[in-house]
């Protein structure tokens, strides 16, 4: 790490050809998928995975994982006010903008699962206020809006010499309630279905707070990292300690209710409430998901963040924040797809539609998703997007402001102090 | 829509053949296009109570040979009284009449699917692109159909909106019954307005003890059904477990 900054410093075109390339590579992601999406709108949705039985599939999966993602930038900025956790402001505004490209690209991301796109605006002329769907339009306009207000405070208090402490204070005793009800809303899309039994828990809005947090906070974590080894910005020792032990603990209260869930289901042996759990567990056609959220998203970042040794690698702990992220994501496919593919009654008609398994004596109709080229490369395109806002804004912002500047933050030690940390690119 | 009426239903799973013709009815009626079901006839083992989900299997007999029984279980919209379709449906797009039709406005909807993922019945489809038919001019009603303006049926499929039974609205609003009761060569349907206490259906869900599928939900399907194995219909008959 140290000679990659070192060796940054001293090829100061080396790192820029680096951004370039770097930009590219999300441009040209981003163009495949907006491309791709024009593709989709002249030939319907049908060009995707998506049928009348798994009626949401990758575009849904996406949107909840980047509900997910907006929250836990602006709750670990917001802790670091309400709840006075000094190491975590170094990471404050960086927080808050990973939460407004996160929260921008969930907005966006509805849009190409939309039959009818062209007729969004209804969404505003005839809401319907009983929907939880009219809800989450709401909260997730206000949280945009929020995001935008405290990134463009938080970006005065570093530039301007007027101390914006106080309003910086009240925006976090907002942000921390806001950020809540996006990601319990989010969930009660889900949870309030008694339809599916799979969603249909009061567990939903815990888990997907949770499951945000953990989310949130790996993609703080993975950006200030990358911050650090590719922009020469030095992040204390002590918020380092502080984001991976949020990792841990936001992991294994996530995975805590998950097993809840399971054991409720797996103990009661409710046929109907059993359906989509055997499809997850262990055996089940489902169960790669299940292996990405316990050990790939689960065991693993547990076992490097809680090793002393494998944690003081700044590079292990990106990756473990980074397989965190893939698990989370497993957990968004477990539950949409989930919840979808095995309906509480029999859909229609299983000799036109259905799929012949060999263990029944007869045509049966299955639910099955599999997402199209389409699909990927649009949710692929959403992705770079999202990398793409972080890297403008953290360029444009100067986001990792440095404690030791004319704003210093109190309680934080650098451990091992660089003599003037220097931006290499501006 | 005639004052203060409710339209309901009474399918009789026992007369019940499984014939499909409702099916086919409503196809040809609605000019669905290939691969839509508004209507479809499930397997559903006999039994004494309408709540059961369908079998897995498309016409399969349960039980074990030779003591088999069979019986169907057509479905279509239920047309709920709480409808949870119309509850998540974020611009009103579907909608409950007074006369208890749940309608879909083909203009309105901005194909979000929520409905779909709502519905317990799973009886809603969706345009996931441009409609294909059988045959190349619309059949059946073959018009717009406007209920207080919204345009609540269409021949030609807008791509990207969801649809279902409409309980045949333009064929109610004209005094006339929905085609799936009118073709049923069983005579398995029965359908009339539950708020009188004197017609058919009220007398079939009051005294007959017609139930409700999924009744647990709390949805309160103004379609409901008289299940097969409600009364043992094999008796006095020798050997008969094949069913009827």
């Amino acid at each position: 790490m140290g000679m990659t900054a070192a060796a940054h410093a001293r090829h100061p075109k080396a790192a820029l050809r680096r951004l370039e390339a770097w930009s590219a590579l999300l441009g040209l992601l981003v163009a495949l998928g907006l491309g791709t999406w024009i593709y989709q709108l002249t030939q319907g949705l049908r060009v995707t995975g998506m049928r009348d039985v798994v009626s949401w599939g990758a575009y849904i999966v996406t949107f909840a994982f980047f509900v997910g993602l907006s929250a836990g930038g602006l709750i670990v900025a917001s802790a670091a006010e309400v709840f006075g956790v000094q190491s975590l402001k170094p990471l404050s505004k960086l927080g808050v903008l990973t939460a407004l490209a996160s929260i921008t690209c969930a907005g966006l991301m509805i849009i190409p699962d939309l039959g009818r796109p062209d007729r969004i605006l209804n969404l505003v002329a005839y809401p319907h206020w009983q929907s939880p769907l009219i809800w989450d339009v709401g909260i997730i306009a206000t949280y945009f809006l929020f995001a935008a207000v405290d990134l463009t405070v938080l970006h005065r208090r570093d530039t301007s010499p007027t101390g914006l402490a106080k309003t910086v204070r009240v925006l976090a005793y907002i942000g921390l309630p806001t950020a809540v009800l996006l990601h319990s809303i989010t969930a009660w899309i889900f949870g309030l279905q008694i339809a599916r039994t799979w969603w249909n828990t009061a567990l939903m809005a815990p888990l997907f707070v949770t499951s945000a947090i953990l989310s949130g906070t790996a993609l703080v974590a993975v950006a200030a990292i990358a911050a650090q080894r590719f922009a020469h910005v030095r992040v204390p020792e002590q918020t380092w300690r502080v984001v991976s032990n949020l990792l841990v603990v936001s992991l294994f209260v996530d995975l805590f209710l998950v097993a809840c869930d399971y054991i409720t289901i797996l103990w009661g042996n409710v046929p109907r409430e059993r359906a989509a759990l055997n499809l997850i567990l262990p055996g089940g056609s489902w169960q790669t998901v299940f292996w990405l959220e316990w050990i790939v998203g689960g065991v693993a970042p547990l076992v490097l963040l809680m090793t002393p040794r494998l944690r003081a690698s700044r590079a292990l702990v990106a990756l473990a924040a980074l397989l965190a992220m893939v698990g989370v994501y497993a957990y968004r496919i477990e539950l949409v797809v989930g919840g979808l593919v095995r309906p509480i009654i029999q859909l229609p008609p299983g000799i036109a539609k259905g799929s012949y398994q060999s263990d029944k004596s007869s045509f049966v109709y299955t639910g099955g998703y599999h997402p199209t080229w389409v699909e990927i490369a649009i949710v692929v395109g959403m992705f770079a997007l999202l990398a793409a806002f972080i890297t403008v804004g953290y360029r444009r912002l100067k986001v990792l402001s440095r404690p030791t500047e004319s704003h210093p933050v109190p309680g934080i030690t650098v451990e091992s102090p660089i003599p003037e940390p220097r931006k290499v690119l501006t | 829509m005639a004052d203060g009426k409710r339209w309901g239903m009474v399918i009789d799973q026992s007369r019940c053949v499984g014939c499909w013709t409702c099916a086919v009815a409503c196809k040809e009626i609605n000019n669905q296009p290939l691969g839509f079901w508004w209507n479809r006839v499930l397997t559903a083992p006999p039994a004494p109570e309408a709540n059961a989900p369908a079998s897995d299997n498309i016409d399969v007999p349960a039980g074990e040979f030779p003591n088999l029984s069979l019986a169907y279980q057509p479905t279509a919209c239920q047309h709920c009284q709480d409808a949870p379709c119309v509850k998540v449906c974020p611009v009103g797009a579907t909608f409950r009449r007074d006369d208890g039709v749940v309608l879909i406005d083909y203009e309105r909807c901005i194909g979000c699917r929520y409905c779909i993922a709502a519905c317990p019945y799973g009886v809603r489809v969706f345009n996931w692109g441009d409609a294909k038919h059988a045959d190349e001019f619309p059949v059946g009603y073959a018009k717009d159909y406007r209920s207080d303006g919204r345009l609540v049926f269409t021949p030609e499929r807008p791509r990207g909106v969801v649809e279902k039974c409409t309980m045949c609205a333009e064929l109610l609003d004209a005094g006339q019954e929905p085609f799936c009761v009118k073709q049923c060569p069983a005579g398995a349907r029965v359908f009339g307005d539950l708020n009188d206490p004197a017609s058919e259906v009220s007398k079939l869900v009051n005294e007959e003890g017609a139930q409700r599928v999924l009744d647990e939900l709390g949805t309160k399907p103004d379609v409901f059904y008289q299940p097969a194995g409600r009364r043992d219909l094999t008796d006095g008959s020798a050997q008969s477990g094949s069913g009827s």
